[in-house]
């Protein structure tokens, strides 16, 4: 009985999971294919288009600019966030119900609504930010937000935060040595964890990217959207690359947060 | 003059006041326990000793220096928390070493420290475990060790055996104990368990609602409870009011009177008793409770309802319920307490 349950669930799972996975391979299948007509299979394999692909100057650089922005985000995330979560819970505890209403506020705000208003806000502004990585940056902080700031709560909830503090104060630590040497390295794997995801969800940004920049600094998915116009092969082998990263950073999360567990 | 005096020591949380004006010494070398029922601010008292809470009046002095306001760095004090706070992220040895390598000693110096240490609280062999591969009793040995290493002025021990099963509790409570007459220790025990609180302490300083009700040795606070409270907290003392005593014992006093349950006779047949042990009684059983050793049994005398422990020598000896029987009481043992 037990059996022929576990398989109609495996039968349901792999049936979604196979549905899905049908555009990738068909993607896939056309990346690599010579050219794929009036055929149901295509007429020969190729690895031109990735070589066309991964030999583009502009595709290296617009890749370049993404890893960029995205890493540049995170960096500023991590020195902002850790500190305000620290003092959130250790100082002010009751500050984080408030704390969990406002980090969702950049949900809250459709992008292309948020992304209008911030044009408006800084259209007129005496410092030159629309059209600059800059603003991109501070409007990925704002997206990147949620995450962290969930992920990284929630590590600090999993650890006896005031007890291990005390414990590393009597013993002689300072504020800012306990933080560092005993708190911080027990944040670590959520905070990576934490890390990958944002990093895939803002690599795959393109709302933002193209209101607020544009072609003045061409990302990953402003390049994608400018090439829509050339060979389909072409595109694909630029989307299944796209994807492979994405892969293997979620793979990578996936990993650490397994590691955080256990 | 005293090593630890705590003098007039007071705090608050806003408006709740949580010890008012508190006063007590300890010597050096000295077990001591706070107990009390949880919420009667004896933890609070601790942590102010340590420096984890600051006091809004009176003075803490140890060894002559006042550290009334000092950091909890710059104290001297050792602490064990009821949650151990190891550090997840340390080995065993690492997290013992915290205290040194925070005072910079070599690393010659602090293998030393460490290696005797850990062979003080029995853990050799685990010096490469991290916390979460320890047992609680281990856990809780790593934290002792990792306060004793600095060799701490003060001992704080934040009822460090709670967290812990029945079997290690008893285990650890002897090694603690044995550990802290080793280095003249001077320490400060924290519990609501009475039973921990005597066997261990040299003295025990029994709080209520944010004061001390009565210090003394284990023996005299258990036999000479000085009010109510006291009589409620140690022991199962049966509390008679002031009618009943008077008719019952001929006491006169205007207070309640306790008597322990284990000093209570029932008469045997054929059997002498002293002088001092008087005042027969007539009883009726009501309903007994097995504690193992001892049976427990609930004794009606008129309107008043006894509690009496007899040893448990031999089960045919187990007296049912509507038995009537003699009691005798000494009246040494029996004392008025204030409410």
């Amino acid at each position: 009985m037990q059996n022929a349950n576990q398989s109609f669930h495996k039968t349901v799972v792999y049936s979604i999971v196979g549905l899905m996975m049908i555009p990738i391979i068909a993607t896939f299948v056309y990346s690599i294919a010579s050219s794929w007509g009036a055929t149901i299979l295509p007429d020969g394999f190729t690895l031109k288009w990735y070589v066309t692909l991964l030999s583009d100057e502009r595709f290296l650089q617009a890749f370049g600019r993404s890893l960029f922005i995205c890493f540049s985000t995170l960096a500023l995330s991590v020195l902002l966030i850790m500190p305000v979560i620290f003092v959130v819970y250790y100082y002010f505890p009751k500050l984080d119900k408030f704390m969990n209403v406002l980090i969702l506020l950049p949900f809250a705000v459709p992008p292309v609504v948020s992304s209008v208003g911030l044009l408006q806000l800084y259209a007129d502004s005496d410092i030159q930010l629309v059209g600059t990585p800059w603003i991109l940056m501070g409007t990925y902080f704002t997206i990147a937000l949620p995450f962290m700031y969930r992920a990284i709560s929630n590590s600090f909830a999993s650890i006896n935060l005031h007890d291990l503090m005390d414990a590393a104060h009597l013993l002689g630590a300072s504020t800012p040595q306990a933080f560092l040497l005993v708190i911080l390295p027990n944040l670590k794997k959520g905070l990576l964890a934490s890390l990958f995801l944002s990093f895939s969800f803002l690599l795959g940004e393109f709302v933002f990217a193209n209101m607020l920049v544009g072609t003045r600094y061409e990302t990953l998915q402003i390049y994608l959207y400018n090439m829509r116009q050339t060979s389909g092969h072409f595109t694909s082998a630029l989307v299944m690359t796209y994807f492979f990263f994405i892969f293997l950073l979620t793979w990578l999360a996936t990993r650490f947060s397994r590691g955080a567990q256990s | 003059m005293s090593y630890v005096r705590v003098d007039q020591l007071t705090k608050r949380f806003g408006e709740n006041t949580v010890f008012d004006a508190i006063e007590f010494t300890i010597e050096q070398g000295e077990f001591v326990t706070l107990l009390g029922p949880s919420g009667c601010g004896k933890s609070t008292l601790l942590r102010s000793l340590a420096g984890l809470n600051s006091v809004d009046g009176g003075v803490i002095t140890v060894d002559g220096d006042d550290i009334t306001h000092l950091a909890p760095q710059q104290r001297g004090i050792g602490m064990v928390f009821q949650s151990y706070a190891l550090f997840p992220n340390m080995t065993v040895f690492d997290n013992i070493a915290f205290g040194l390598k925070m005072k910079k000693l070599t690393a010659g110096k602090i293998a030393e420290e460490v290696t005797k240490v850990i062979s003080l609280v029995d853990l050799q062999g685990k010096e490469q475990h991290y916390p979460h591969q320890l047992s609680g009793g281990q856990s809780q040995r790593v934290a002792l060790a990792r306060a004793l290493v600095v060799r701490p002025r003060i001992l704080l021990l934040d009822e460090p055996l709670s967290a812990l099963d029945a079997k290690i509790r008893k285990r650890l409570r002897q090694q603690i104990r044995d550990i802290q007459k080793e280095l003249n220790l001077t320490t400060i025990f924290v519990t609501h368990d009475q039973e921990e609180a005597m066997i261990m302490s040299d003295r025990i300083f029994l709080m209520n609602r944010g004061e001390i009700v009565q210090q003394g040795t284990p023996e005299s606070i258990y036999t000479h409870p000085v009010n109510e409270f006291v009589a409620g907290f140690m022991g199962h003392y049966n509390l008679v009011d002031a009618k009943h005593a008077k008719r019952l014992f001929n006491i006169d006093t205007q207070w309640k009177v306790a008597i322990r349950p284990e000093s209570i006779y029932v008469k045997e047949v054929g059997r002498q008793y002293g002088t001092h042990i008087s005042v027969p009684q007539q009883g009726i059983i009501k309903n007994h409770q097995l504690l193992g050793n001892i049976i427990r049994y609930n004794v009606a005398i008129q309107e008043c309802e006894l509690t009496v422990d007899l040893l448990n020598r031999s089960s045919e000896r187990l007296l049912a319920a509507g038995t009537p029987l003699e009691l005798l009481f000494n009246l040494n043992e029996i004392q008025p307490v204030s409410a």
